[in-house]
């Protein structure tokens, strides 16, 4: 088939079978030609646009179900340790850390205790899963090749599907850490009750990110790769193994500019050190801990880069079977 | 507001062919052009690499009626299915789908190697959008359709390929949809499955749904559809009864010498009403024929009618055949056919007049015995005919109840 315009004038060698059928409505019709000034279908606003994504997400709630179902049956259907499945990956993460902060404290005198180790396990959660569903949901499009290309259903299920998968995932690592922390010297306080809004803040900023990276995936083939890279070395970072303030003030705050770091840092706190995350906390040397700013900072970035996400990611859906 | 189930309005489509840029050199503009307007939509110019897909198309389909397709590669009938099912929105113009839709198209692509047959009859069941309940609900019919009741507990990559298309089309045919589009899916499984496939699609017909059916099986049109469209290079060319639009598709249109008695593959020998000479309005009346089918080139698009017409009038007032039922005529051989026809008509005289039909071409090839009907006074008559016609198909010799195999009635 040829680009050209005129190379399609020849469209019309089938009329002249047609031209004495005479049915109605039928019959033959003129070559038609694109008139640019005729006005398109009114464009959706931004809200239009949004609820419209919510609806049909919500009406396709049941395949986000199967979806994150099938994820789950079968990363445990062929895995040998099955729910060990879950805890590994975390528990990888808290040796390194433990691996990491001897080697940092040996020197300092401030050997690692069961407070940092608590600190590292807490944090190492939360990181796992964010990384986990990361990798997952970015190639959640790319990998259903056949499902985006032939069939209909609000494309935001699969990123979703897989960010639920490793939330399970999560949950289940919650609750082992749940009975290991005692044993760290952890006990329970009001300030847990902090622990459900970072991990829904946490979430949403998941979700953000899982939306925007399947859809820049989807576009660009490469950003695959370059969402590996930052996995990897993201945890450098992020503070997993670390606690800002060991960086000193001007450090910290900068550490700080990352939206994970405030939830992170929130949940140590609150489990932790069963700090009330409403009162700011200041250092023995000065630096500043935790100030409520940095939990306002976090939800900004998990409201506002979920409501993004969730525009580009439905404003391009319909181009996907196109592009993909 | 129009009241049609399916609307499309001067539709246009553009895409884009060969490589589409996808590294990242070019995200932030791409990202940012589809911030600002509706991506592709924006731009109305054709760029190098793109093309209409399709150009100012238009049609609407109505409970009840059915939307044939046809038209050769590249015509852009899959753009057309894939604007229906919402996969892809259009360039310019306008496209709506009323209500659920029931697309057989892909039937398995949501299935999963390593689930079962079961677990994957719940994925698949929730992608075309039903819920948990619906399908538990149906769970056993759809096993049942599907044939497989010994297997739905296997992994589906053990199982064959047509089991698995069987189980994508059981799933399919059961989701109740309120437009039902359908994309050559009929090659599903052996002939037996096809024959119950059709089946299932004639009954969705015969319950109002509207259809939207693309294919290159012309005959298959002319069964189900009342009218069709023809596409080339991405607009209609021609649009009128499926007949016609055959017609103009594969050019032999009016000029084709009538197919002759001799030709059709099908013969009726003998027809049986097994009714006194005076029924009263309202009565269910068997109507059995006999006959027999020759291998012969037509004989897989001949379909067996029934017209029932008024001797005072000559109008036909409701007829069926094999094909719009569902029932297939043997390859070869003997048959015996028995139709029951509810006499929902006023009081008058009738014929019942039995005839093959040439699906293809929409011509009579052989004219069957017929038989005369007085229909009384019944309880009152209401609204249109409809003789609520149940077929069934015996084949083998014609000795009265013979043990060869009956085709479910649909």
């Amino acid at each position: 088939m040829t680009p050209a315009a005129d190379g399609r004038a020849t469209a019309v060698d089938l009329d002249s079978r047609s031209a004495n059928a005479q049915a109605p409505p039928s019959g033959r019709s003129p070559e038609p030609s694109y008139d640019p000034a005729v006005d398109d279908e009114p464009s959706p606003t931004y809200g239009q646009d949004l609820r419209e994504a919510a609806t049909e997400l919500w009406r396709f709630r049941e395949m986000l179900y199967q979806l994150t179902l099938r994820d789950v049956r079968i990363r445990y259907k062929q895995a040998v340790i099955g729910f060990g499945w879950a805890l590994l990956m975390p528990a990888l993460v808290v040796l390194s850390g433990c691996v990491v902060r001897y080697a940092m404290t040996r020197r300092s005198g401030a050997l690692l205790d069961l407070a940092g180790i608590a600190s590292i396990s807490v944090k190492a959660l939360p990181w796992s899963f964010f990384v986990g569903t990361i990798s997952f949901a970015t190639q959640s499009l790319t990998g259903n090749l056949q499902l985006v290309s032939k069939v209909y259903f609000p494309r935001a299920v699969l990123p979703l599907a897989a960010t639920f998968g490793q939330a399970f995932d999560a949950a289940i690592g919650a609750i082992v850490l749940a009975f290991v922390l005692p044993f760290l010297g952890v006990h329970a306080s009001v300030a847990l009750l902090w622990v459900p809004v970072l991990a829904l803040l946490l979430f949403l900023l998941t979700v953000a990110a899982s939306l925007f990276l399947s859809c820049a995936n989807l576009f660009f083939r490469d950003v695959k790769y370059i969402v590996q890279v930052m996995l990897t070395f993201g945890i450098f970072f992020t503070p997993v193994f670390f606690d800002p303030e060991m960086m000193g003030s001007r450090l910290a705050r900068l550490v700080m500019l990352n939206p994970l770091s405030p939830l992170l840092e929130g949940l140590r706190l609150a489990i932790v050190d069963q700090h009330d995350l409403l009162v700011p906390l200041v250092a023995a040397d000065g630096v500043l801990v935790w100030s409520p700013a940095y939990l306002a900072y976090a939800t900004l970035w998990a409201i506002v880069g979920l409501a993004a996400s969730a525009m580009i990611f439905h404003r391009s859906e319909f181009v996907f079977a196109e592009y993909i | 507001m129009s009241d049609a189930s399916v609307s499309f309005r001067r539709v246009w489509k553009k895409f884009r062919y060969g490589e589409i840029h996808n590294s990242l050199r070019d995200l932030l503009p791409a990202l940012g052009r589809r911030l600002i307007g509706r991506g592709v939509r924006s731009s109305h110019d054709l760029e190098s690499g793109d093309f209409w897909a399709l150009r100012d198309v238009s049609f609407e389909v109505r409970p009840g009626e059915a939307l044939g397709i046809i038209g050769p590669n590249g015509a852009g009938k899959s753009t057309v299915l894939k604007l229906l099912t919402r996969i892809v929105r259009p360039t310019r113009g306008g496209c709506t789908v009323r209500g659920r839709i029931g697309a057989l198209i892909e039937l398995s692509a949501g299935f999963h190697p390593d689930l079962t047959g079961r677990e994957n009859v719940f994925l698949q069941g929730s992608i075309m959008g039903m819920h948990r309940r619906e399908i538990a609900a149906k769970f056993d019919e759809i096993v049942e359709f599907a044939g497989i009741p010994d297997f739905i507990d296997t992994p589906v990559k053990r199982y064959s390929s047509g089991m698995h298309a069987r189980l994508g089309f059981a799933i399919a045919a059961h989701l109740d949809p309120d437009v039902l589009i359908i994309d050559e899916v009929l090659a599903v499984g052996d002939a037996a499955f096809q024959q119950k496939a059709f089946g299932r699609i004639a009954e969705m017909r015969r319950q109002q749904v509207p259809l939207v059916v693309v294919s290159h099986q012309l005959d298959r049109i002319a069964q189900l559809c009342t009218k069709a469209i023809l596409l080339n290079r991405g607009r209609v060319v021609h649009s009128g009864t499926p007949r016609e639009t055959i017609a103009a598709y594969v050019g032999t249109g009016e000029s084709t010498a009538d197919p002759i008695a001799g030709d059709a593959a099908t013969r009726i020998d003998s027809m049986i009403v097994n009714a006194p000479d005076q029924v009263p309005s309202g009565t269910v009346i068997t109507v059995t024929l006999t006959g027999t089918v020759r291998p012969h080139w037509t004989g897989t698009r001949e379909s067996v009618v029934l017209r029932v017409a008024s001797v005072e009038t000559g109008t036909t007032v409701f007829s069926t055949d094999t094909a719009l039922s569902g029932v297939a005529l043997p390859y070869a051989g003997p048959f015996t056919l028995e139709m029951d026809l509810q006499l929902n008509v006023p009081a008058n005289v009738y014929t019942i007049q039995s005839l093959v039909l040439d699906t293809l071409t929409s011509r009579e090839v052989f004219p069957g015995p017929g038989a005369q009907i007085d229909v009384g006074e019944g309880p009152p008559f209401v609204g249109s005919v409809q003789m609520n016609p149940r077929v069934r198909m015996r084949e083998g010799e014609h000795a009265g109840a013979s043990s060869g195999g009956i085709t479910p009635v649909v």
